[in-house]
């Protein structure tokens, strides 16, 4: 089919409120009346409450309400209900919030905040998941089973495991017993801050009717939040109301109740005034949501020629305190820790555990990033021993058409093998180079990864085209700052045969914008946009029945291109503008359309019985390839080159998808180098930008990125997906990169500048 | 305790009463309504505040309002003349420079300042100004792209 917008590098249609200064994000919300928060949060990481003692704080001027969790005493959970808005009894992590102010001004939230006292009776806490799992660990939540928790998660009663899930298909001890050589490694994956520049936000309004909370956010999934607050706070859904902003960014972190929760909590003791809550850089480090740490244990069994013939896994991920979205990030995680490899025989146990850290939840990749990380370095530990080229012996074990997944799917392999192809090509790999010069050694790396997308998960939409012919599109897919509506409105455009500046997408409004899963698990494209494709459809059709009747012409033969109907017999031109005025004459009208997009009667998941939720609509393949020079007097890597290959079915917008690959491979050498907490007993000691490095414009090495295109036989136009697998290839990779460079193996993240040098030193000693 | 502060920001005076301690940033934001400059850290660490004071780029959240008394500020709102954009705005779209656009502001108004001064910067001039400017979304190729297309002259090229 031709398009006018898809597969080009529109500019986005959000650009132009940015480069303004435009475009309203939470913290720029501002509404009459409106008050401030400001949160008191736990110095311990693990402490009974005795007392909490607001008066002091009460009687600072202007401060309108002193709220603690025995004022507001209900609990949230997106998938175990453990969480406290603000803690009662006790607190488990530290900055765990524990009491909320809202004053006339910051400055008095936050002298009241520092009047309340409180007094804790200390208990023993645990950091290490592995620790935190062992009999005889303190337990952190006493009440687990009987949280509300969907029965998809296996609590462990009694201990601090929330989740425990095993899996196996084939026969393992069969499978290890024929291979030639058995590979055994640990590794080790550090938590990491999502750190979007603009911190988390909310503004709450409570009406003075009591009825509704409205919530201002830049939450990724505004029917997820509302839900869950509503099923918090034994609400209807109609009555948690959310109104989307723009997004400083997300990267899976705003996929969570955070300031929304605190709030809510405040704004339901103000009498109707609003209340703002801004998280400082400090709380969005410390006592938000990160990574989930992962102890990754690989067991693989190879035939000489590189076949795997059997893997085993065991995984410990860190829940932290609460558990946010951690029980599906274990699962889906733990799934795809086998990588693109067709694997005869497998299993894997992976246990979620709750430890006294910040909770732990989605970030970009939903564990995708944990399980290549082991993935792909033993994919070059096991190259190595066995003497074959890592590109060839991913090759000869990659999913191929017609493969069955671990739960039965059949697989659509079409682009991962062109992607390790086009980044090998690309980064010159088995080329010959001059590989030192002095002190600095340069070396090459490959890893490849699979990711798919939650399913069946579902998105509608409304597109209206009004009296003049402008559309309007009703979603609540919001801007997270992925290009989302630029996305949407090119196949708008498209689908229905209107010029791109014809549209507008508001921001999602849950009273008035349907259903939408969220912006997250890289779904907004294929999901949103089938929806949106089916809604362009109906309003078309029904835009050129019209046309037919107002021109008296037959609507087989009628055109809509570019918001211009052509007659294709007569060859006449009139604009849907013109149509629209002579239908709706002065009075006005809407065509309305609606969309439903939904996987689930898709033949594509088609799996074994009762594992079909294991398989994902589309598979997002890729591969990064990097080049770094390290240099060995000072420990320091630098990475020059990363040829990323992205398998995205079709780019909508190749722009959009150069964007989410430079960004990714950023973000992926600043967790891989640079970004690391330093704690003590429980506390951040970085809380900072100065002292929680992120990489900076400094480190941009060269990025060839790398779109190949496999066109998804149900995607619109094609499409798949390509935000969250962006990332997770980089870290192995940079790895692999630097055993190539130095012989040296890196098993745990990150690489700092310190573990490289004494690495370096342990393997030279000086004399 | 309330102190009057006189300034220019974007080419309109306001005299404004206000606190000794407030800074600029918290000044714009909140006194004035110009919600483009953004905060990320409020520590001088990120650069997301940057605004241009005599056309120097100054992190807003580390200067007092008081300090910026006569003095001229520029901040993203004031690029935009006589309905249009600044070259540097207009190559931020084309180029793709905007993702979550939070970082936008700061990185075009020192961008502007870089470019004021000297019209042919490139990329090593262009990483060193914009180094203390953190974009989360990593979009820092297409930012210099943007930066490049802008100048006159490609130094380095
Ligand atoms: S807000 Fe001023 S430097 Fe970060
Ligand atoms: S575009 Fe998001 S921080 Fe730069």
């Amino acid at each position: 089919m031709k398009t006018n917008y898809v597969g080009k590098s529109v500019p986005r249609v959000d650009a132009l409120e940015k480069v303004t200064g435009q475009a309203i994000y939470c913290v720029d919300v501002e509404l009459p009346g409106m008050l401030y928060g400001a949160v008191l949060r736990s110095p311990l990481a693990h402490a009974r409450i005795i007392e909490i003692d607001k008066s002091a704080a009460t009687r600072v001027p202007g401060v309108k309400a002193v709220v603690t969790g025995n004022d507001f005493p209900y609990t949230f959970g997106h998938m175990v209900k453990d969480q406290p808005f603000l803690a009662m009894d006790k607190v488990r992590y530290v900055n765990e919030p524990l009491a909320a102010v809202a004053a006339d001004t910051e400055a008095a939230a936050q002298e009241a905040v520092e009047k309340i006292q409180v007094k804790y009776e200390e208990l023993p806490a645990v950091f290490d998941p592995r620790k935190a799992a062992a009999t005889g660990a303190p337990i952190i939540h006493e009440n687990l089973e009987r949280y509300d928790h969907s029965s998809m998660y296996k609590i462990v009663p009694g201990t601090n495991v929330c989740t425990h899930m095993t899996y196996s298909r084939g026969d393992v001890d069969k499978g290890l017993s024929e291979a030639d050589e058995i590979f055994q490694n640990e590794f080790y994956i550090h938590p990491v801050a999502h750190t979007p520049m603009e911190t988390h936000a909310a503004v709450v309004q409570h009406d003075p009717s009591g009825r509704v909370f409205t919530v201002w956010s830049s939450t990724d999934a505004p029917y997820q939040r509302a839900k869950d607050l509503a099923n918090a706070l034994g609400l209807s859904f109609n009555q948690v109301h959310f109104l989307s902003t723009y997004s400083g960014g997300g990267f899976g972190g705003k996929g969570a109740i955070v300031a929304e929760g605190i709030g809510v909590a405040l704004a339901r003791f103000t009498k109707g005034r609003p209340v703002k809550v801004v998280f400082s850089r400090q709380e969005e480090l410390t006592a938000s949501q990160v990574r989930l740490e992962a102890f990754l244990k690989l067991k693989t069994g190879v035939k000489k020629d590189g076949t795997l013939t059997a893997r085993v896994a065991e995984i410990t991920w860190d829940n932290g305190a609460y558990s946010s979205k951690g029980p599906e990030v274990a699962r889906r995680g733990a799934m795809t820790i086998f990588g693109p490899y067709r694997t005869p025989h497998i299993r894997f146990v992976s246990q979620l555990v709750y430890t006294n850290k910040q909770p732990s939840g989605a970030y970009r990749g939903f564990g995708t990033n944990q399980v290549t990380w082991a993935c792909e370095a033993q994919m070059d530990i096991i190259a190595n021993k066995l003497g074959i080229n890592p590109v060839e012996i991913r090759l000869k074990n990659f999913y191929q058409d017609g493969d069955r997944y671990i739960n039965g799917q059949v697989m659509q392999a079409a682009g991962l093998r062109e992607t390790l192809e086009k980044a090998s090509q690309e980064i010159g790999w088995g080329e010959q180079y001059s590989r030192s010069t002095g002190a600095l050694v340069r070396g090459k790396g490959i890893a490849t990864t699979i990711k798919g997308t939650a399913t069946p998960t579902d998105s509608y939409c409304f597109i209206k085209v009004n009296f003049d012919g402008s559309i309007t599109v009703l979603t609540s897919s919001v801007e997270i700052g992925a290009g989302q509506k630029t996305v949407l409105a090119q196949i708008a455009a498209d689908s229905i045969g209107v010029p791109l500046d014809s549209i507008l997408i508001p921001n999602p409004d849950t009273h008035v914008t349907p259903f939408d899963f969220g912006v997250t698990s890289s779904r907004t494209t294929y999901h949103m946009g089938n929806a949106i494709r089916m809604a362009g459809q109906k309003v078309r059709k029904e835009i050129l029945e019209i046309a037919a009747d107002v021109l008296g012409a037959n609507p087989q033969r009628l055109l809509l291109c570019e918001g211009k109907i052509m007659d294709k017999d007569s060859e006449h031109e009139v604009s849907l503008k013109e149509i629209m005025t002579k239908k709706y004459g002065g009075k006005g009208g809407t065509i309305l359309g609606d969309g439903h997009y939904t996987p689930a009667r898709s033949s594509i998941i088609n799996a074994e019985h009762k594992i079909q939720w294991m398989g994902s609509i589309f598979w997002m393949w890729a591969t990064h390839a990097a080049e770094v020079e390290v240099d060995t007097e000072t420990g320091v890597v630098k990475v020059l080159r990363i040829a990323a290959a992205h398998d995205v079915g079709r780019a909508i917008n190749p722009m959009a998808c150069e964007q989410q690959i430079e960004g990714s491979v950023i973000m992926g050498i600043s967790n891989t180098l640079f970004e690391e907490f330093k704690m003590d007993r429980g506390r951040i000691m970085n809380d900072t930008f100065a002292d929680y490095k992120v990489a900076s414009m400094l480190d941009l090495p060269v990025i060839v990125p790398i779109i190949v295109e496999s066109h998804h036989s149900e995607g619109p136009f094609g499409a798949k997906g390509i935000g969250e697998p962006a990332l997770s290839p980089t870290a192995p990779a940079i790895a692999n990169a630097i055993f190539d460079a130095l012989g040296i193996r890196f098993n745990e993240l990150p690489i700092t500048r310190e573990k490289v040098l004494s690495a370096l030193r342990e393997r030279d000693p000086v004399q | 305790m309330k102190i009057s502060i006189d300034l220019t920001v974007n080419g309109e005076r306001h005299q404004v009463d206000t606190t000794p301690w407030i800074t600029l940033l918290e000044l714009l934001r909140e006194t004035l309504h110009l919600t483009g400059t953004k905060e990320g850290c409020g520590l001088g660490e990120c650069g997301s505040c940057i605004v241009l004071v005599d056309g120097r780029p100054v992190n807003s959240c580390l200067m007092l309002a008081v300090d910026a008394r006569g003095r001229q500020i520029t901040t993203i709102e004031g690029l935009v003349s006589n309905g249009d954009l600044h070259p540097l705005q207009q190559s931020f779209i084309e180029k793709g420079a905007v993702q979550c656009g939070f970082c936008t502001p700061a990185m075009i108004l020192s961008a502007k300042a870089l470019l004021d001064e000297n019209p042919d910067a490139g990329e090593e001039e262009i990483k060193q100004t914009l180094s203390g400017i953190i974009c989360r979304c990593g979009n820092y190729k297409k930012i210099i792209e943007a930066v490049r297309t802008a100048s006159d002259g490609k130094a380095d090229s």
